[in-house]
């Protein structure tokens, strides 16, 4: 059955919101925990208690467990498992017969860069559209490599504030993507000539990048009808684009130059285009089909002074494209290619004129932000929606062309829309968190607001220099 | 296991529950083996089990376990002390000075603490009445302090007022003339590390009847404590808080808790031109309730850093002396408690690792429904009696004089006869990153 969106495509002023509602996995993943439970000493437990307690039930029968895995018909002997959270309350009772261990099917789930942690976070955002929420600080490593040696700043006393988080302020997470002059200028009457802005607004700064995976039409429709609803664009295959008119407000095709004589079966007008690799024929094929969208180029990482070069040709949109795991060709991660683009464009004078999106590695709702302070305009995600509808890595999931996800049986429209409205919900309610700490009332302020980053080794340099044993020249 | 006659099932499930958390946290700390899924990158294995312990024994373990560092790879974890020759050491029977002033200036009471410690703000509703009570007596045992949080002053602390540091934050809740005229020092807290510019939030399930009566607010709906203070924009707003404090009660004590972002240096110096005595640095990665995970792991920075950075400056602008330099957020150890001081602190706020002394297997699990399995992060009724307020005290005194037994042990290596000669001295540290 085809799902058809609720929402429409921004006409006029709205406030901005994401309906969400649950929407449980559907494929059955491993629990987080194994139970062990040693069998004969839950039975000598049981007869003792009977004895010493003389059949009264309620005590007899209080057990530790809070979250009903010892409530089945039977009780500890066949532990739920499922319903486990890990709080060790039944192995402190009874550190004699019951073990609580990590499930290492659990752990298996993802690959050695979207680990399994990551995968949890994004099934629970995506089945509950809530932020993950939890108790006693944080747990993991102090800082470390790529995303997790940065953090954000905040600020002591400034607005926008829970206030902007919960409703009663607006923080606006719209972007806008394409050309914007430096300046206009005006002829004798006033009117604007020469270059004038050419952009398109969304409301968020999240696109669905389907645009390397070669799948079934289904994920498209999926992608493309989640698009539409959250007032966003998913970035498709030009075959796939075809036939999703329905949706043409929030389809950007991906097209190559084997595709310049075909542009005309696309069936609708799209806003956005990207060009797979400058082509000249190509960018003249697409001007001619389509004057009045924009263009995107969609390219790698790394060669910062060739898209000043593109800009100049005429390019104002980039999409720059790292590996799933967030490295460019030579090796290098997408956090710091990200802010070698945007100096680039602003060493040139031009960042105000040109939008980037970017792709690749970042997996998590703090990426989004810590992207943007970096450079980026918005981010264009790639295999978070896949885990998203509960695809399967097979094996390391590094190369765009290589990677290979298995999708759910069963998997259906209604639930994947929804699945990804709830993950698109989720990532910006997170991303207003991180605003409301800084007090910004929009996210357009963020992109490359370097000042409000803070890297792990110049904090650690100004904190350690001069210890013994710091060296500013190893940890720098 | 105890007789039964007389006792409703009720008091029998208490009593059943409470035998078997004492028996296990006994057995684990010495079992060959620890609990598989127990423990995390900041509070590993080792930690949890020998802070259970030393609040068993009120002494550092000596069965092998790691006491003083967990595995985060950074931070206080990449820090040691740089221990001279034994010739060098102070003799075993040196008497070593743990005390701090909190007050440096010469206005207000002039209050000092015997350890160079005091228990962070947790409030009535995030963790139970038994745990506050506990909290209180071990401080008044210590000679020490803890805070209310922001949630009331539950009467049953009333006795202990002279330990307990009234916190007012943002949504006021169960802020009183009378709360604010027993304090001996009155918190303010501008930000809470765990959460970095979110402000507080208790869950609907933990705002139970009693706990909104405390609050004046309404039972069963989440709580939100807003950030910021909306009538403080500048130090002069900040003064008028420190006034309307020194009107309604004029020999409490004014701390001001701040949380760690890029320019938190010029943070600490204006709180201190607004009149604060203490100023509470609290960095990323403290301990909460309940925190949205995006804010407990990526907003402002680690304590680590912030103290340097604060002491620098306050030693810069002549100010240094005239005012006390409390650390919290991500404070495990007494080792982690020596370093922070090393670094410039004065002393340190504790939180997580009071809980643990009593319990907490750090599951975080604090916000779900009822709360805590163990009885502490919890408003349920049946729950909080399963960590009784004695037995909690008692284990809280063990866990500190076992720190306290481990500082003084070290200043002895060190050659210093205080703790206070400690602040600042970097040239002790070394880093084995
Ligand atoms: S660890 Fe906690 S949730 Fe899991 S079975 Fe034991 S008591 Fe239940
Ligand atoms: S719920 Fe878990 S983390 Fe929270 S206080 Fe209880 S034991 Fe500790």
């Amino acid at each position: 059955m085809t799902h058809v969106p609720t929402g429409s495509p921004s006409s006029g002023y709205h406030r901005y919101h994401i309906p969400t509602k649950p929407a449980p996995d559907i494929e059955k993943w491993p629990s987080r925990f194994k139970v062990k439970v040693r069998r004969t000493g839950l039975a000598k437990l049981l007869l003792s208690e009977i004895v010493h307690y003389r059949g009264r039930k309620d005590v007899i029968l209080s057990r530790p467990c809070m979250y009903g895995v010892f409530s089945g018909p039977v009780g500890g002997f066949m532990p739920r498992e499922e319903h486990c959270v890990g709080c060790l309350r039944c192995t402190t009772e009874f550190p004699e017969f019951v073990r609580i261990e990590h499930n290492p099917e659990r752990q298996k789930l993802g690959d050695s860069y979207f680990t399994f942690n990551y995968v949890d976070q994004i099934a629970y955002e995506a089945s509950s559209g809530l932020v993950p929420v939890r108790g006693a600080g944080y747990r993991g490593k102090f800082g470390g490599e790529g995303w997790d040696g940065m953090w954000t700043d905040m600020s002591e006393i400034v607005r926008p504030t829970r206030d902007g988080i919960h409703g009663r302020e607006t923080i606006s997470t719209v972007v806008d993507i394409g050309y914007t002059p430096n300046f206009l200028q005006f002829d004798a009457a006033g009117q604007p000539v020469g270059n004038t802005p050419h952009y398109l607004s969304i409301q968020l700064p999240i696109l669905f990048d389907g645009g390397d995976l070669p799948r079934d039409g289904h994920i498209a429709r999926m992608y493309a009808c989640a698009a539409a609803e959250l007032d966003t664009l998913a970035v498709l295959p030009f075959e796939q684009a075809l036939g999703l008119g329905q949706y043409a407000h929030a389809i950007v095709p991906v097209v190559r130059a084997e595709h310049a004589q075909q542009l005309g079966q696309l069936g609708f007008t799209p806003r956005m285009v990207e060009m797979h690799g400058w082509d000249d024929g190509l960018y003249a094929a697409i001007i001619a089909a389509f004057p009045q969208a924009i263009i995107a180029l969609r390219t790698g990482f790394g060669d910062a002074p060739a898209l000043v070069g593109y800009a100049q040709r005429g390019v104002k949109v980039f999409h720059l494209v790292a590996d799933y795991h967030g490295r460019s060709a030579d090796g290098r991660f997408v956090l710091d290619l990200i802010r070698d683009a945007h100096k680039a464009f602003v060493d040139a004078g031009i960042r105000e004129e040109v939008t980037l999106l970017g792709s690749g590695g970042m997996i998590a709702a703090e990426h989004m932000p810590k992207a943007m302070i970096c450079g980026l305009d918005a981010v264009a995600v790639d295999t978070p929606p896949l885990v998203a509808l509960q695809a399967r890595f097979e094996g390391e999931c590094a190369s765009r062309t290589a990677s290979r996800f298995s999708l759910p049986a069963g998997l259906n429209e209604a639930w994947g829309v929804q699945r990804l409205k709830n993950l698109a919900a989720s990532w910006r309610d997170q991303l207003l968190e991180i605003l409301g700490a800084m007090g910004l009332r929009e996210v357009r302020r963020l992109r490359g607001e370097m000042g409000r980053a803070m890297f792990m080794k110049t904090l650690e340099a100004d904190a350690f220099a001069g210890l013994l044993g710091y060296s500013e020249a190893a940890n720098g | 296991m105890a007789s039964i006659a007389g006792k409703t099932d009720e008091q029998l499930i208490v009593e059943k529950h409470i035998a078997n958390f004492h028996r296990g946290f006994a057995y684990w700390p010495r079992a060959e083996e620890a609990p598989p899924a127990l423990g995390d990158s900041r509070w590993t294995q080792d930690l949890i089990l020998a802070t259970w312990l030393m609040a068993e024994t009120g002494k550092p373990p000596d069965n092998g376990l790691e006491y003083k560092i967990g595995a985060s790879g950074g931070g206080f974890d990449v820090l040691d002390f740089n221990i001279p020759s034994e010739d060098k050491w102070l003799p075993a029977d040196t008497e070593i000075d743990l005390s701090i002033p909190l007050n440096r200036r010469d206005d207000g009471a002039q209050l000092k603490i015997d350890l160079p410690m005091y228990g962070g703000g947790m409030s009535y509703g995030s963790i139970s009445e038994h745990v506050m009570q506990a909290r209180a007596r071990a401080a008044q045992q210590l000679g020490t302090f803890t805070s209310t949080g922001e949630g009331g002053y539950p009467p049953s602390l009333v006795p202990y007022k002279d330990h307990i540091i009234t916190q007012v934050a943002t949504g006021m809740f169960g802020v009183r003339e009378e709360t604010i005229q027993y304090a001996p020092i009155v918190e303010f807290k501008y930000a809470q590390g765990a959460k970095p510019g979110l402000g507080g939030h208790l869950l609907g399930d933990k705002a139970t009847d009693v706990v909104a009566a405390m609050r004046e607010s309404v039972p069963w709906v989440s709580l939100f404590s807003p950030f910021p203070f909306h009538s403080v924009y500048s130090v002069e707003d900040h003064r008028k808080h420190v006034d309307w404090i020194r009107t309604t009660n004029p020999r409490a004590l004014v701390s001001v808790k701040v949380s760690t972002p890029t320019d938190v240096d010029m943070v600490a110096v204006g709180s201190y031109f607004a009149g604060a005595h203490i100023v509470h640095l609290d960095g990323s990665y403290g301990g909460t309730g309940a925190a949205p995970e995006i804010a407990k792991k990526n907003i402002a920075m680690p304590i680590e850093f912030a103290i340097p950075k604060v002491h620098k400056y306050l030693v810069s602008e002549n100010v240094r002396e005239e005012v006390t330099l409390m650390a919290s957020g991500g404070v495990r150890t007494a080792y982690d408690v020596a370093k922070a001081i090393a670094l410039g602190a004065d002393g340190c706020v504790m939180g997580t690792a009071e809980l643990i002394a009593i319990g907490c297997t750090r599951c975080s699990n604090c916000e779900r429904g009822r709360g805590c399995p163990f009885g502490l992060t919890t408003t349920d009724p049946l729950l909080q009696q399963l960590m009784p307020a004695d037995w909690g005290q008692q284990r809280i005194v063990n866990m500190y004089t076992a720190y306290a037994a481990q500082l003084r042990d070290l200043l002895r290596k060190l050659g210093l006869h205080s703790i206070r000669e400690l602040r600042g001295r970097r040239d002790l540290l070394k880093y084995v990153g």
